[in-house]
């Protein structure tokens, strides 16, 4: 079979970095290619040239028997090639049907074709069952609603060859059996798929084909059918597994936070929770849930208009991040890009950022404390990057991520609000954040982490809070729940087992 | 241009509510200038005074269309002025060598699309901020202008070249149906052409724009290029009103065109604003400037006051925005 797109021996730098060696890489018509690797492995990177985001500095290619000189993507889309990226790229302010149709709008004679465009637009999104509002403004949409619109962009060019760059990190598990529907139909037709996932379930559970990569380099292309999570991981990390974390017990404390009927129209409703000192609570949604927002509110950003907060003993009720911050509050948000990071900035200035008073000294900043703390950091979670000066931007996704992390850890809180904390990081960086969490944790820290990773959160987290429109619908206990049970109580298929609301832990 | 704002675009997008209740609002507040006019000044609502003001607005009202596709866009252009200057000098000159008139016309033309293209150049090829490259060009434009006349007005131009300045139909200036037909057809346009709409996701998402196959310089330089023409348009229109190249004319147009385009609903950040209400700020400022005349209020107090209306107005903007948002 004549393989859709290749790669042959090609090599990109970036300026010291070498992110590409030599790679070889072929996508048959009908596959699933899950390509996998460690955070900065060069997975997106491969992803860019094959989507003409990137030119090789050496090899090539191809794609059907021509070898191609992408100079933009504009070139890449006329060969058939679509792509969902790490990072969404939508226009916010625009509809979800324009964004959909986005340099191809549906028009006739040079105009847009209005009707036609919100029909299809419609159409595209029907697969994934989803009530998305397509006059809506993306920005009017959640985080895993936008991700869904991105899919959608990409089906909507009718490519034969799909790159999928981690399309599933920001989606809940159902919308992830829905994008897997659509990808089996369109192997079906003969299209051929690239996968990028740090969830190796996921790609056992879709891919034909596994390519791992290590440092830029292909080490090595499996038949899934012929290899195992185990071989695989090594694979990636070039030593052999590790076992799983160990859960250590931690004494729990008194309450630290707490909501006593909270609320706030349509948004959320009646929620009443605690926090403890050495707690990891988990707040668990499907899409809709709004389980993010609740996190939001609890760091200021959505103050709820009945009902009381209190931190620490004391009443708690900030009008803004800002507030929350000063209260002892640290929140790490879902959107790196847009709300967490300033992409231009060196390692050194986003840790800075949200510690500024620490590293002051009679008005000064104190950068070399500053440059400490941050190489600290890089090594305690080991970010992947040419040292604290290095500018953000430049890091791969998953390191975003993890000086995102390091950022607001740096502010040593009293509560830690995160959502989706390990979003695009590799399985063993997620360990290490995970005890990274559970060391603060024990360090008397409360800290609460909304995610829609079901099986990170029943690793991670003490006591689980289900959601549901926007209300608390249950309390688990992971230690007796897998990830189904999770999952069916979520959707509301299962009755919620009764909520526990003097929430003891042990 | 009621057919501008009812025409079936996408209707619930929050971008066009918000850019429709300007529309609205803007009306409301002309209307409300209008009838208090009436009231206060027995001169106010007469064919004369519309004719003025009609007439006065229109290189305002030309050039604000240009500055509206570019503030969507994310860009602007301070030559604008310059631009209008330096064509009407131009065509000008170029009568009184004894070109035709239409020859000198798209001569002048072709002076404020090079210009429109040399911002676009500017700002694209070699990534200068728009405000460091169009300040650039507008000291450039307007030193061409006073080298090539030496500071002195061009007159003596032929009867003929003056005819559209002064002509009317229908019992108005020409230029007001001219400058009527303009607005509504970049309107249209830019609502529901696949071109245009381009311009509204660069101006939101440069990234995901260059990233959804959009060739995001080329649509750069040709939204300089239609204001750079645009400008040089009103140029001839006032060259052929006053029956004279004026190379010192338009200056501090850039920012009353700027000021119009924010009222009428447009941003700096980019992605918004439509060519209707980027217009109705200009009627607005050109109606208040007038009411203020009338009024007998001094020039430097007028400064002062359209200056307040500006940040006024779009701080309330952001008011409710916050609110809805
Ligand atoms: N624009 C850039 N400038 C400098 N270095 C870069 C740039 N883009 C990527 N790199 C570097 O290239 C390497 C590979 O990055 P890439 O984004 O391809 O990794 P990845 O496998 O997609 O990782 P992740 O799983 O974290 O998304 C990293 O070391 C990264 O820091
Ligand atoms: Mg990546």
């Amino acid at each position: 079979m004549t393989p859709l797109l290749e790669l042959t021996a090609a090599s990109k730098s970036f300026g010291p970095t070498r992110a590409l060696t030599e790679l070889n890489f072929q996508l048959l018509p009908g596959e699933v290619h899950a390509l996998v690797g460690e955070n900065g492995a060069g997975k997106s990177t491969a992803l860019g040239l094959m989507y003409g985001v990137i030119a090789p500095d050496t090899g090539s290619v191809t794609v059907g028997s021509q070898a191609q000189q992408f100079r933009s993507t504009a070139d890449a889309r006329a060969a058939g090639v679509a792509c969902v990226f790490q990072e969404l790229s939508l226009a916010g302010g625009l509809t979800v049907a324009e964004n959909i149709f986005a340099g191809h709008p549906r028009q006739r004679l040079g105009l847009v074709d209005w009707p036609r465009q919100r029909t299809d637009a419609a159409a595209l999104l029907d697969e994934f069952e989803l009530d998305i509002d397509v006059r809506k403004t993306v920005d009017s949409l959640a985080v895993s609603a936008r991700q869904v619109v991105e899919i959608a962009k990409a089906l909507s060019l009718d490519a034969r060859i799909l790159l999928l760059d981690e399309p599933t990190s920001a989606l809940a598990p159902d919308e992830v059996d829905a994008l897997f529907a659509i990808i089996e139909k369109l192997k079906a037709r003969g299209i051929g798929i690239l996968y990028v996932s740090h969830h190796l379930s996921e790609i056992f559970r879709i891919s034909d084909r596994i390519t791992v990569m290590r440092d830029g380099r292909k080490i090595a292309t499996h038949h899934t059918a012929e290899t195992t999570e185990k071989e695989i991981v090594s694979q990636m990390v070039g030593r052999l597994a590790t076992a799983e974390r160990v859960r250590n017990k931690r004494p729990i404390g008194e309450p630290m936070f707490r909501a006593q009927e909270m609320g706030l129209p349509g948004i959320y409703d009646d929620l009443t929770f605690d926090v403890r000192a050495g707690e990891i609570v988990g707040l668990a949604g499907l899409l809709g849930s709004r389980s993010k927002l609740i996190a939001r509110a609890v760091a200021g950003l959505l103050p709820p208009s009945v009902g009381s907060m209190e931190l620490g003993g004391a009443t708690f009720a900030p009008r803004s991040l800002r507030d929350a911050i000063e209260a002892g509050i640290a929140f790490v948000p879902e959107e790196r890009k847009t709300e967490g990071l300033f992409l231009g900035e060196s390692n050194l200035g986003n840790l800075a950022a949200a510690n500024l008073k620490r590293f002051r000294h009679f008005g000064l900043f104190q950068r070399k404390a500053a440059a400490e703390a941050t190489q600290d950091a890089i090594g305690q979670l080991e970010i992947k990057t040419s040292g604290p000066e290095q500018p953000t931007g430049a890091l791969s996704g998953g390191n975003q991520q993890k000086v995102l992390l390091a950022k607001w850890l740096e502010t040593q809180p009293r509560l830690l609000v995160l959502n989706e904390p390990t979003k695009g990081v590799d399985i063993g960086a997620k360990l290490k954040i995970h005890e990274e969490l559970e060391r603060c944790a024990s360090g008397g820290m409360a800290i609460l982490v909304a995610s829609s990773d079901f099986h990170e959160l029943l690793a991670l987290c003490d006591r689980i809070l289900v959601v549901r429109d926007g209300r608390i619908v249950g309390e688990t206990d992971p230690a007796n729940f897998n990830e189904d049970d999770l999952l069916s109580v979520a959707s509301g298929v299962q009755p919620a087992p009764a909520p526990d609301l003097e929430g003891s832990p042990s | 241009m009621t057919i501008a704002i009812s025409s079936g675009q996408d209707r619930s997008s929050l971008l066009e509510k918000i850019a429709r209740t300007r529309e609205l609002t803007l009306l409301a507040l002309i209307a409300l200038i209008i009838v208090a006019m009436t009231f206060a000044s027995p001169h106010f609502l007469s064919v004369a005074n519309f004719r003025a003001i009609s007439i006065g607005m229109t290189p305002n009202a030309i050039i604000v269309i240009g500055m509206a596709i570019l503030l969507a866009s994310g860009g602007f252009d301070l030559s604008v002025g310059s631009v209008m200057a330096l064509s009407s000098t131009v065509v000008a000159l170029l009568l009184l060598a004894g070109w035709s008139i239409p020859m000198a016309v798209a001569a002048a033309l072709l002076v404020g699309a090079c210009t429109g293209l040399v911002n676009g150049g500017l700002v694209t090829g070699f990534g200068i901020n728009p405000l460091v490259a169009t300040l650039g060009t507008m000291s450039i434009a307007r030193g061409i202008a006073l080298v090539m006349t030496e500071g002195f007005s061009v007159s003596s131009l032929p009867a003929e070249f003056g005819a559209v300045g002064k002509a009317s139909l229908a019992g108005l200036p020409v230029l007001f149906w001219l400058t009527i037909t303009m607005v509504i057809a970049f309107d249209l346009a830019v609502r529901h052409s696949a071109f245009f709409r381009q311009v509204y996701f660069i101006g939101a998402n440069e990234r995901a724009a260059a990233l959804s196959g959009i060739a995001v310089s080329r649509v750069r330089i040709v939204a300089y290029v239609i204001t750079g023409i645009l400008a040089a348009l009103a140029g001839v229109l006032l060259a052929s009103r006053l029956m004279s190249g004026t190379p010192t004319a338009g200056s501090g147009l850039e920012l009353q065109v700027l000021a119009a385009a924010v009222i009428g609903g447009a941003s700096l950040k980019g992605g918004e604003g439509t060519i209707l209400g980027a217009f109705l700020g200009v009627v607005f400022v050109a109606l208040i400037n007038n009411a203020m005349t009338m009024l007998a209020v001094s020039v430097y107090w007028q400064m002062i006051i359209i200056g307040a209306v500006l940040v006024i107005a779009v701080a309330l903007d952001m008011m409710m925005r916050r609110r809805a948002g």
